[in-house]
């Protein structure tokens, strides 16, 4: 397998111009099948590094393959009844991207030039000599600034944390007569359904202590029930 | 009286930490001289000019430069290293290969948003561009009609400064795209792609797949 610099390419499109300059490849003639194949094949070996693939690569990689059923398929024609071919929206990509990238390299060139020049003021636009503050209120804002700062004064702001705690009114005492009114009224009765009404978990847990606790006096009993994740209270006092 | 302007006209550039332009000079000089004055843009950048023939007549070690639009002190190449040494680490730092690519792109079709970036990049730009913001190197510049009301990005006077620019302008122009295939690179390319297709012609036939277009053109 050959090596290849990952972190030279600046994207799909950019891996693609490697390919067709490395093979001498016509860009006007791509062979879509070939480049598909090392296009893939480029993944998997990113793949294989553990590296996250980039969604672009893979949108390219779809696009290329998309590209290479068209080529199977009868040629669409445009409106002057010319076949179109299906890679030219990716050639012309791959051209407006290669003008940039010339384009960047001569900006690297400008850069090269520049940082051997020294402007008057260079030690204070530095960041490591401090700036009066008057001073950097005033430079250089821009809308961008005022938004960053707007937001930053927005996240910034403390946060003011409200606690509600309401007081249930419960006791085991209350819960006791509760059950024991329920139980009397209808004889047998499901946990369930007793519990149903009651939203707090607080009083539910009371409920059920309560329940414990009559249990205990021997004034209730339990059975188990068909129900799943039930059972049955029944008063031991009328029957007994 | 032509003397004095040019020691007038260094003492102002000199003065200032920015590019100057043309007509902040001019204003000065009026301010104080009186609006009769008879100086044009034309005789400013003449004088900048001879100032520059002075500094090197003198063998300066600095000299003006255009950029951004005005004119500001800098250092002569030579002492890059020397006063490089008491830059921090910021500013040593270059450009990656993709900001110089996004660059690229913005300064030739600004103002343009980011969907329109990405198009041309194949990739997307949300990191490059908060970083160029955030060098200043481009900014803000209003918002897109179209849906969704996408922001516009252009570049700064600080690009101009950071390239060494006077103008935008200034930027040689993208080659076009029949230019770049007459490119020797291109050339080569093709003549290489015939020339294999011939060898593979004679070796084994009717296998040559894609080269045989190539061997037409």
């Amino acid at each position: 397998m050959y090596k290849i610099k990952l972190q030279y390419f600046e994207g799909p499109l950019d891996l693609l111009l490697f390919f067709i300059k490395r093979d001498e490849l016509n860009i006007y003639d791509i062979p879509i099948s070939k480049i598909t194949g090392e296009f893939i094949e480029y993944l998997n070996l990113i793949k294989q590094l553990d590296l996250e693939i980039a969604g672009d690569f893979i949108l390219m990689a779809t696009t290329l393959m998309q590209i290479k059923v068209k080529m199977l398929l009868p040629r669409e024609l445009d409106e002057r009844g010319e076949e179109i071919d299906p890679r030219a929206d990716l050639v012309k990509a791959l051209l407006e991207y290669k003008k940039y990238k010339e384009m960047s390299e001569e900006l690297s060139y400008f850069e090269a030039n520049q940082r051997r020049i020294s402007y008057r003021g260079n030690y204070s636009a530095d960041y490591r000599i401090s700036v009066p503050e008057y001073d950097a209120l005033l430079k250089n804002i821009s809308l961008y600034d005022l938004m960053k700062a707007f937001k930053k004064a927005l996240l910034d702001q403390p946060k003011e944390i409200v606690h509600e705690i309401n007081k249930i009114p419960v006791s085991i005492d209350e819960q006791i007569d509760f059950i024991l009114n329920q139980i009397t009224s209808s004889g047998e009765l499901h946990f369930l359904e007793l519990i149903k009404d009651i939203h707090e978990k607080i009083r539910i847990i009371v409920t059920f202590i309560a329940l414990l606790e009559l249990i205990k006096m021997g004034r209730i009993g339990i059975k188990t029930s068909k129900r799943f994740n039930d059972f049955i209270i029944y008063n031991l006092e009328q029957n007994g | 009286m032509d003397k004095s302007y040019l020691t007038i006209i260094e003492a102002l550039i000199f003065a200032s930490d920015e590019p100057i332009n043309q007509h902040l000079i001019l204003n000065a000089i009026k301010e104080i001289d009186g609006d009769d004055i008879n100086l044009t843009f034309d005789e400013i950048d003449r004088f900048v000019d001879d100032l520059n023939n002075k500094y090197s007549s003198l063998d300066a070690s600095f000299r003006i430069v255009k950029v951004a639009n005005g004119y500001l002190f800098a250092t002569n190449p030579e002492y890059g290293k020397y006063v490089g040494y008491l830059s921090t680490e910021k500013s040593k730092r270059r450009l990656s290969q993709a900001a110089l690519e996004t660059l690229a792109i913005i300064a030739y079709k600004q103002p343009l948003t980011k969907p329109e970036l990405e198009s041309i990049r194949g990739v997307n730009c949300d990191y490059m561009i908060s970083t160029l913001l955030e060098k200043n190197l481009i900014t803000i510049t209003g918002r897109s009609e179209t849906v969704g009301r996408p922001l516009y990005y252009s570049t700064t006077n600080e690009f101009l400064k950071y390239f060494g620019l006077n103008q935008i302008t200034d930027l040689p122009k993208p080659r076009e795209i029949e230019e770049i295939m007459k490119d020797e690179d291109f050339l080569e390319q093709k003549q290489k792609i015939m020339m294999n297709a011939l060898e593979e012609n004679l070796e084994k036939e009717g296998e040559v797949d894609n080269n045989e277009n190539h061997e037409t053109e």
